[in-house]
């Protein structure tokens, strides 16, 4: 910017540019430049995204949820957040440093008039053993599909829940 | 191993697996305890979310939503679906000590959710639960400025969640939440 400046100032002392000329000019780099930054800082706007918080999972039943997640996939119930209605079920890290949980309700599952839907969530099995992966899932009375790396069953209300290795699923293996 | 057995018992008698079930279910349980297979009996442990499938009429259209609002890249793109990791190539999930646990990704589709099965799979069942909304932790949260943050990005119904969150409606009309590590298992609810 300052280099075209200073050539249309050059320019207008030399009289290759009348005075309107120039004011219009740097008028009009200025609204240019400006438009830039803008779309500059469009670009960096948003949020820098850490991980999934929690998953808000309705059902008939909160308690037949709770159960499944805590004995199929190892998840914590918190101590102190059980209702009666609802629980929270905690996974990965530490709670308030990155650990994700689901949010299992007693609720209405219709109420939504939203036009998409979470059709499912998978869940990765660290140190994966894909016969004690399979082992372990039959052994608590589940069906099992999928292939290799990549399982899946349906938990007591009929959701998909999928259980994967890193190779299994991972965005940069598409 | 005993509560289990009970479990599983209760549920033949109810009718809610046959007998064949019962017999395979509890031999297999048996088996894996007598043998020592500990995770096999006890069960597995999830680490991290891998991906959430999210489906919606046009794909294009909420991913660019997504990778707007939380910077996203998107790759591996097909006909229906693309996929938003949580990072760049290389990068570890956040506080995931483990090197075999991939980035969270979103999978986001246009597809039919009602498909016939595939040869030899079973019809899936009713599905009775619903995943209302989803929450994201974002790094250096700050509610006030991230309301502004959203609006100004022309994001939808942003209003206030609890005492930590913001929860937002993409482009298909689902609910968003974003909060930072204040919002936990400890904290909500």
């Amino acid at each position: 910017m300052e280099r075209f400046i200073a050539g249309l100032v050059k320019d207008f002392e030399s009289g290759k540019v009348d005075r309107r000329e120039f004011c219009q000019t740097v008028a009009l780099a200025a609204v240019v430049y400006g438009a830039g930054e803008a779309a500059s800082a469009q670009e960096t706007r948003g949020f820098k995204m850490i991980g999934i918080n929690h998953i808000s999972y309705s059902c008939p039943d909160y308690a037949k949820a709770r159960d499944f997640y805590t004995s199929v996939l190892g998840m914590e119930s918190t101590t102190g957040k059980d209702s009666g209605k609802r629980a929270n079920l905690m996974f990965g890290p530490e709670p308030g440093k990155g650990g994700s949980f689901i949010v299992a309700r007693t609720a209405a599952t219709d109420a939504k008039p939203s036009r998409a839907v979470v059709d499912h969530v998978c869940y990765t099995i660290a140190d994966w053993d894909e016969q004690k992966v399979r082992g372990a899932l039959k052994a608590k009375g589940l069906e099992v599909g999928g292939r290799e790396g990549s399982l899946h069953v349906f938990d007591p209300f009929g959701y998909y829940v999928q259980i994967a290795s890193a190779a299994g699923e991972n965005a940069f293996k598409r | 191993m005993e509560g289990f057995v009970a479990h599983t018992l209760n549920e033949f008698e109810q009718g809610k697996i046959s007998r064949r079930k019962l017999i395979e279910t509890l031999t297999f349980a048996a088996t894996a305890y007598a043998t020592g297979s500990a995770g096999a009996a006890e069960g597995l442990k999830a680490t991290l979310v891998n991906h959430i499938s999210y489906t919606c009429p046009n794909f294009r259209q909420a991913a660019d939503w997504y990778s707007k609002v939380f910077n996203l890249d998107q790759i591996g793109a097909r006909d229906k679906d693309v996929a938003l990791p949580f990072g760049k190539k290389g990068d570890q999930p956040y506080n995931v000590a483990a090197k075999d646990v991939p980035l969270t990704h979103l999978i986001i589709r246009t597809r039919d959710l009602n498909p016939p099965p595939a040869a030899g799979e079973a019809p899936r069942p009713k599905v009775q639960a619903v995943v209302d909304h989803v929450a994201y932790t974002v790094a250096d949260f700050d509610r006030e400025k991230a309301k502004a943050d959203l609006k100004s990005l022309g994001v939808e119904n942003v209003r206030d969640g609890g005492l930590y969150s913001l929860h937002m409606t993409d482009p298909f009309g689902y609910d968003v939440q974003i909060s930072g590590f204040a919002n936990n298992a400890l904290t909500d609810g």
